[in-house]
């Protein structure tokens, strides 16, 4: 099964695994329709594509696109039952290769041009924007998207994604943290020099693009599309400015960022499963051109409780990308594991505890990178706990973690405002705090006589005697284990 | 009749009887539904006194139960012109 290369084929790749469904009654944009995608993800339902809209005739919703591993597998181009180490290892196998660099193909052959919208016609309200949550500082025109940029010295390419609320029909704010990409560009060269920053953003893209800009790679996200998606992400230029956008994206907004102007941005229902960052004067994009595909679908993610795309996705890369990182350094690492329900904020990993500090120098090494802004808790196990399984996990943490040596803090690190552990103070100012919960013997202990054994039915019993009991285990009077 | 939305920290930011500058946004049904304007204006707490509607809300979204009447006196331009 080839990879969905649109938005459009994963619908219909969904669609006919049983894993969207279509709703064919109109749905309200202000409220309802993020109503169902917040029902879907908390009953871990169908992904629902909403044909018909309030007020906008011809567009359409994709919501939850993937807050499942069967929507993640699909849109990998795998088998929906995958599991996910199968998924994990597919996706360390696909982005351990070459950088696959992206095509710019000519306007007319690229969709997303459809429709051109420039001057006075653009109107960010001409869009179905949702009203996600009720309550929210305002319609989302962001929720699952890249917000295209380009490095104005190093020239790199970034796809992030930023939220952005629509403040009025040419203005939008949106969340950029000052340890993003985004935020060092603007901090580092834009702001002092007073200079608007171009960017682009790109709607209903294809999964991959959209698991790319999601992805905390150091690989550039349009080549990091190709290297999952197998070939190379079509591009396309963007109108009224330099940047190349995914052709195949259902809705494209052109514009720049305002250097000198702020407008308020939030509150929103977050990852976290709150609304936590306060209500403020946040990065304000000033929207100069709209251009979108022939009946286009707006892509929703609706951030809440577990679990959500948001959630999911980030876990899966954060864990996977701290994996590189580990094994990088030749930390003797079995797996690293981010349970979605932790709402991204516990990395789980497990290691052979080869010598001392091995969990240390672990923390050290995902708190110090870029990625350590995501998450502020580290659980470190041993190679024959299965970091996959919450209760063998649950249980070393429960049974191994010393309250006084195995629990460090890390202090006066980089937070997000979306913290909702931290003071009002900390979340102004992204400070953060992070713990690590080392839960491997001491190398010091002797394995033999210190070292308690673990009493299971799997490590106490010979084979000979599990042998027995598992195959008489019906005949015992037990119901057969699955 | 107009109907407005504000975001306050505390209702006591709607300081009766004094011009204020406000960031609003409309409820009044139709697409540009929560559209926001920068505003100079007076407000009450009693609903009948201006003939357009304010509804509260705080910090995190929490809907406050107190209704409030509005006056728009004018629009506030804060955007720099080269951006209009």
């Amino acid at each position: 099964m080839a990879a969905p290369r649109s938005n459009r084929e994963f619908v219909e790749a969904c669609v006919k695994s049983g894993d969207a469904v279509r709703i064919k009654q109109e749905v309200d944009w202000d409220n309802e329709a993020g109503a169902i995608v917040r029902r879907v993800c908390e009953l871990g339902e169908a992904a629902p594509f909403m044909e018909k809209i309030k007020d906008y005739p011809g567009f359409s919703y994709f919501g939850a696109p993937l807050s499942t591993y069967r929507r993640m597998a699909i849109a990998l181009g795998m088998d929906p039952n995958s599991t996910l180490p199968e998924i994990g290892r597919e996706y360390l196998k696909r982005t351990n290769g070459e950088p696959i660099a992206p095509v710019v193909i000519d306007k007319k052959d690229a969709p997303c041009k459809e429709n051109i919208l420039k001057g006075k016609d653009v109107d960010l309200c001409r869009l179905p924007v949702p009203l996600v949550h009720d309550g929210d500082g305002g319609r989302y025109v962001g929720t699952w998207h890249a917000v295209v940029t380009k490095h104005p010295v190093r020239g790199d390419v970034n796809w992030g994604m930023y939220r952005q609320m629509m403040w009025d029909s040419r203005t939008m704010s949106g969340a950029v943290f000052p340890f993003s990409d985004l935020g060092k560009a603007l901090n580092e060269y834009y702001l002092p020099r007073g200079e608007s920053c171009p960017f682009a953003t790109a709607i209903g893209l294809s999964p991959l693009a959209a698991m790319a800009a999601c992805a905390p790679s150091p690989i550039p996200e349009p080549e990091l599309t190709g290297m999952l998606a197998g070939e190379p992400v079509r591009l396309v230029k963007c109108e009224t400015n330099g940047l190349e956008v995914p052709a195949d994206a259902e809705i494209i907004l052109e514009g720049e960022i305002c250097p000198d102007y702020k407008v308020e941005e939030g509150p929103f229902g977050e990852y976290t499963g709150y609304r936590t960052s306060p209500r403020d004067f946040r990065v304000t994009f000033r929207v100069n051109c709209i251009t979108y595909r022939n009946n286009a679908t707006m892509t929703i993610s609706n951030m809440g409780v577990p679990q959500d795309e948001g959630q999911l996705l980030r876990s899966f890369s954060l864990g996977l990308e701290l994996e590189k990182l580990l094994k990088s350094q030749g930390i003797p690492i079995t797996g690293v594991y981010m349970h979605p329900r932790s709402t991204h904020h516990m990395m789980i990993v497990g290691v052979k505890p080869t010598y001392s500090g091995i969990a240390m120098q672990i923390a050290q090494l995902a708190f110090g990178s870029k990625l350590g802004p995501w998450f502020h808790m580290v659980v470190v196990v041993d190679d024959k706990t299965d970091i996959y399984n919450w209760n063998e996990v649950y249980h070393a943490l429960c049974t191994r973690c010393n309250p006084a040596r195995g629990i460090h803090i890390f202090r006066n690190t980089t937070g997000t405002p979306l913290y909702p552990h931290a003071s009002p103070y900390e979340r102004k100012w992204s400070m953060g705090s992070q713990v690590l919960f080392d839960c491997l013997w001491p190398v010091d202990w002797d394995p033999v006589n210190d070292v308690p054994t673990t009493v299971s039915f799997r490590s106490v019993y010979s084979q000979e005697i599990q042998d027995r009991v598992t195959s008489n285990w019906t005949a015992y009077g037990y119901p057969p284990v699955k | 009749m107009n109907q407005w939305e504000v975001f306050v920290m505390d209702v006591a930011e709607l300081a009766e009887g004094q011009d204020l500058e406000l960031t609003i946004r409309t409820l009044n049904p139709g697409i540009h539904k929560y559209t926001y304007k920068r505003v100079r204006a007076q407000v009450s707490s009693d609903p009948g006194k201006f003939a357009d509607q304010l509804q509260v809300r705080l910090g995190r979204g929490q809907m406050s139960n107190r209704k409030f009447s509005i006056e728009v006196l004018g629009e506030v331009q804060r955007m720099p012109s080269k951006y209009l």
